[in-house]
């Protein structure tokens, strides 16, 4: 037997070890439950039996299981809200408790869900799949749910759920009116009535005595005074006390105090808290001008054209090419002859005359009005009148051009 | 059952000739010291050990096992920073996003970013404690055997130890958050407020003059890459000094007494980094070949403290992973400063310090971040590598809890140490908004939020 | 005596178990947590495309990059052709035929107007989307096209592969 030295540590080191494997196995169970105790699990299987109860297994099949999101690029949203509220494009859970509950499908037309997301006109942190930490208030997420939950807390008048309007205004602030948002309406209204304007600059236009409210919405809450404040230190709960009594926060404000009602001034204050700095493309905000806009000059010529006497042609799309000259249609790219005289020139070029012509178009006319401007045999002869007459002018047009000059 | 029984007689029937090794495999149950040795010799970890160790280096009391922790914690970080490198997206824009991912929707994401973070944070604590145990114990100093060079290995421990802060500092920005952007603001500054190149030094770590995608990027390699590799090689090296200078301080002491009983000459023999040494190669002397009594085979009472240890380290972080949840605030804003911007918690002590070292002399004023940020810290680590040189004491102190002769300096480090804690304590727990002085019983004024 | 010693083997036992057991759980913890690299949320583009209003598309064909996909008009009839090569997924180049050909899917007429040509390895197909030549396995995929019941846009479904002879025609 080779030498072996004696140890005195195994007697209280294995023991010792053994412990450690056993803690090793309480932080592995402890591991996996951290995983497997989110609610959404049993949202889902609760989901899945309400459907089979109601519309058959069938149905129940293909609903998703597991974390669902709706990413939506332009907005960079990253909602998870679909992950409990599996029921929104259901029918027939209209009645059913939250998550399960069917969304009102009217204001989904305008807003389909997979182009503006859940936290878009919620808000709430989509980010998350815990209702804690989705719906809020949470440290560290700016934007709570602005649900019925919190406009109990701030006792909002009438509607508990008219918070969320305020993200309605964040894309619709240029809409005069906006469908629905009552409070917003009411609030645009009262700015045109009570002269906001005289002090602020609101949009770009306005006094200067106040401050400039266009961006009021970004100012982090932290930039008010909220010394005299009592109640919910929150910037919304500022401008409502703000509005309210304007001395009772800056006593040395020159704004003077308007007697708002509870309800106007909590219209006020989200429709100042809604001045955001929107990080939506301009296709999701209404009222803002994607295309240079018109000189009054070049409207006033559009409308002239579109109701003088060539406005047939401009209906039909004949002015895309030519010109119309002796009724005053000018066409923007000026690719065909003029019209005016299409009577003679037809007869010129195509040697036919021109019901003949537009009866069996030859060359580019045949491709146009086969494809792009296709007339029924009425609009046809509709067509060959109108270019009669357009003639006509022309003819009544160069008389009198002559009679001018030969008078000169 | 039977293949079990089949292995278990082929062990005892194994035949132990001098010279042929009984299994082509090493053993952790070694029956013998032959086969214990052999375990070290051919198992490529265990060459960091010797194949004997002396039993008071095993003791728990003496090292506290502090270094073994510090080296889990590393591994851990390594381990559980794969996945992270593979999750998180290093993008000012996606930044912050895949960080909510990683927190919500990725399976046991949250619990891989927590063990990250606290190990993190651990790590710092756990390297630091390393430290002052090395301090107290004299653990510096060169004892008994010849060629020693325990105060280098000590230069590369404070090395090490700034390494650790940099990593947790550079993963801080990563998030992309509040709590990221502005703890980054503060520390950056403290840089530039060195003269003459203290604005070039932060323009290099932000790679321009505000934090950006470029300073983002910056931090993560540095964070993901040439830190982690630094940290690594220097560890290896540390380890392998550690052997070299004869293990822990505390085994030298026994050495000496055992060279005291008169086992007579030891045969001594070295190797250094890249091969055999010979000539003023350091050499140590294998004086536990003499003294079976006071060593231990390190296959497996060294190997099974280890475990414990390690292991041990992996169960805690692994549990406080799942009740410690990590923070994350709003996203980086640069328009609205947080009210109080904390730098993470190891630099509170000289964010304390910056706050009241503004000193105006006539005409001249010294800025607060130049005198604590930079002045301060930088004369603490000087005095901190050199002092291995500076302390005179007598090598009889190397590997002794409070030496004799080495009571006033070890009262000043601890003095020292406890005023760097206090004013960490102060700086994490008693400052609220402006930076004001709260007891911990005092409430802080609620902050406001927008809704 | 024997008392003893199976007391010692049964705590011998013990000791094993507990640190085997936990060395298995911090196995099965590490290998769990590769889970995290599945992704659970997905960042892709969705399957359902809208496209334009159909009168916005010219008659022969139009090329939508983002979708990898050709439209082809012929008056009031349309069909989508994925410009996605079945050989190793390159987009596959449209070239115009000097004269359109006619062809009968499935009893269905085609204006072939095009061929289609692989840059990467050569593929060719027809203007049927057929593979005709080069290392193509398959023929092009054609997708379902319909109208948008809300703002009338064509909307291609590019999870959804249909036969030859669809033809998605306006009113």
């Amino acid at each position: 037997m080779e030498k072996r030295t004696d140890s005195p540590y195994p007697k209280l080191d294995r023991p010792v070890l053994a412990a450690v494997g056993l803690l090793l196995i309480v932080s592995t169970i402890l591991f996996a439950w951290s995983d497997r105790r989110h609610d959404w699990r049993w949202y889902q299987s609760e989901f899945r039996k309400m459907v089979a109860e109601k519309y058959g297994a069938e149905k129940a099949k293909p609903i998703p299981s597991g974390t669902q999101q709706i990413w939506v690029k332009d907005l960079g949203n990253a909602d998870r809200c679909i992950t409990c509220h599996q029921g929104i494009l259901w029918k027939g859970f209209e009645k059913a408790d939250h998550p399960f509950r069917t969304h009102p499908p009217e204001p989904l037309k305008a807003h389909p869900v997979e182009k503006y997301g859940c936290t878009s006109c919620h808000g709430g942190q989509g980010y998350s799949i815990d209702m804690e930490t989705a719906h809020g208030p949470m440290p560290h997420w700016e934007e709570p749910l602005l649900g019925q939950q919190l406009g109990t807390e701030y006792s909002i008048v009438d509607d508990k759920s008219a918070l969320m309007q305020m993200n309605c205004n964040v894309c619709h602030r240029y809409d005069r009116e906006t469908k629905g948002a009552d409070f917003i309406n009411n609030a645009k209204k009262l700015v045109a009535a009570k002269g906001c304007r005289a002090c602020h600059v609101i949009n770009g236009r306005g006094g200067t005595i106040g401050p400039d409210l266009t961006w009021e919405g970004e100012k982090a809450a932290e930039q008010f005074d909220m010394s005299r404040l009592s109640g919910q230190r929150t910037a919304f709960a500022w401008h409502v006390a703000h509005l309210k009594e304007p001395k009772a926060l800056a006593p040395d404000t020159v704004m003077p105090n308007f007697n708002f009602g509870t309800k106007d001034a909590q219209s006020l204050a989200m429709l100042v808290m809604s001045w955001r700095r929107a990080p939506a493309p301009v296709e999701f905000r209404p009222g803002v001008a994607r295309t240079d806009p018109q000189t009054p000059e070049e409207i006033a010529e559009e409308q002239r054209m579109k109701t003088g006497p060539g406005a047939w042609f401009v209906k039909t799309g004949c002015f895309i090419c030519h010109n119309i000259s002796s009724l005053g249609v000018k066409s923007p790219a000026q690719i065909g002859p003029d019209l005016s005289m299409a009577v003679e020139d037809v007869q010129s070029r195509f040697g036919r005359t021109l019901d003949d012509f537009l009866q069996s178009p030859t060359g580019t006319m045949s491709v146009v009005l086969s494809r792009q401007i296709v007339l029924t045999p009425e609009e046809k002869l509709v067509a060959i009148q109108k270019v009669r007459e357009a003639y006509a002018e022309y003819q009544k047009q160069k008389t009198a051009a002559t009679k001018t000059s030969a008078a000169h | 059952m039977k293949l079990l029984a089949k292995l278990r007689s082929e062990e005892v029937s194994s035949p132990s000739a001098p010279g042929v090794h009984p299994k082509p495999f090493w053993s952790f149950r070694p029956r013998s010291d032959r086969e214990a040795g052999d375990a070290v010799v051919s198992n490529f970890l265990l060459h960091w050990f010797p194949a004997k160790t002396y039993k008071p280096s095993l003791d728990w009391s003496y090292s506290l096992w502090l270094g073994t922790a510090s080296a889990a914690l590393l591994f851990l970080l390594t381990l559980s920073g794969l996945p992270l490198l593979l999750l998180y997206i290093p993008s000012v824009e996606r930044a912050y996003g895949s960080v909510k991912d990683i927190e919500y929707v990725v399976t046991f994401g949250k619990w891989i970013r927590a063990v990250h973070r606290i190990s993190a944070h651990l790590m710092v604590a756990v390297v630091f404690l390393h430290l002052v145990r090395i301090f107290l114990t004299g653990a510096y100093k060169n004892g008994s055997g010849r060629g020693q060079k325990r105060e280098w290995n000590w230069v590369i421990g404070v090395v090490m130890l700034l390494l650790t802060l940099f990593l947790s500092f550079t993963g801080y920005l990563l998030p992309w958050d509040q709590l990221a952007y502005w703890a980054v603001t503060v520390g950056t500054n403290i840089a530039s407020s060195i003269p003459l190149v203290g604005p070039t030094v932060r323009e290099l770590l932000l790679g321009g003059r505000t934090i950006d995608q470029s300073t983002l990027l910056r931090f993560y390699v540095l964070h993901c890459i040439l830190l982690p590799a630094a940290l690594g090689v220097l560890f290896a090296y540390h380890m392998w000094r550690v052997r070299k200078d004869g293990g822990l301080a505390k085994a030298d002491r026994q050495a000496l007494l055992a060279e005291a009983r008169e086992t007579g000459v030891a045969p001594t023999k070295t190797y250094t980094l890249l091969g055999v040494a010979r000539g003023t190669a350091p050499t140590i002397r294998a004086a536990s070949l003499e003294a079976p009594d006071l060593t231990v085979n390190a296959v497996n009472d060294l190997v099974r403290r280890i475990a414990i240890v390690v292991l041990g380290t992996i169960a805690i972080v692994g549990m406080l992973a799942v009740f410690v949840p990590s923070p994350l605030e709003e996203p980086a804003n640069a328009l609205v400063t947080p009210n109080p911007a904390k730098a993470p918690w190891y630099f509170l002590w000289l964010q304390e310090i910056v706050t009241i070292t503004t000193v105006k002399i006539g005409k001249f004023t010294i800025n607060g971040a130049f005198l604590g940020g930079v002045i301060l810290p930088g004369i603490l680590v000087t005095l901190l590598t050199l002092w291995p040189w500076l302390d005179r004491s007598a090598a009889a102190g190397a590997g002794v809890w409070f030496a004799g002769d080495r009571k006033r300096q070890n009262a000043v480090f601890l003095a020292i140490c406890l005023f760097i804690l206090v004013l960490t304590v102060v700086g994490t727990f008693m400052r609220g908004p402006y930076w004001h002085f709260y007891w911990p019983w005092q409430a802080w004024p609620e902050i406001p939020s927008r809704i | 005596m024997t008392d003893e010693k199976d007391a010692g083997g049964r705590r011998e036992f013990l000791y094993k178990l507990g640190f085997g057991a936990g060395v298995a759980a911090l196995v099965g913890q590490t290998g769990a947590s590769l889970r995290s690299l599945v992704p659970n949320v997905s960042y892709d583009a969705p399957t359902t495309v809208k496209i334009g209003p159909p009168q916005e598309f010219p008659d022969g064909l139009k090329f939508l990059p983002e979708e990898r996909l050709f439209i082809f008009r012929d008056g009031k009839t349309f069909h989508a052709v994925s410009a996605v090569c079945t050989h190793l997924g390159c987009t596959v180049r449209a070239e115009a035929l000097a004269r359109p050909e006619e062809r009968s899917v499935n009893g269905v007429p085609l204006r072939m107007t095009h061929r289609f040509l692989c840059p990467c390895h050569g593929s060719k197909y027809d203007g049927e989307g057929t593979n005709v030549a080069g290392p193509a396995p398959r023929a092009l995929a054609w997708y379902h096209l319909s109208l948008a019941p809300d703002d009338g846009q064509l909307v291609v479904d590019l999870a959804r592969e249909v036969p030859h002879d669809f033809r998605m025609t306006l009113a």
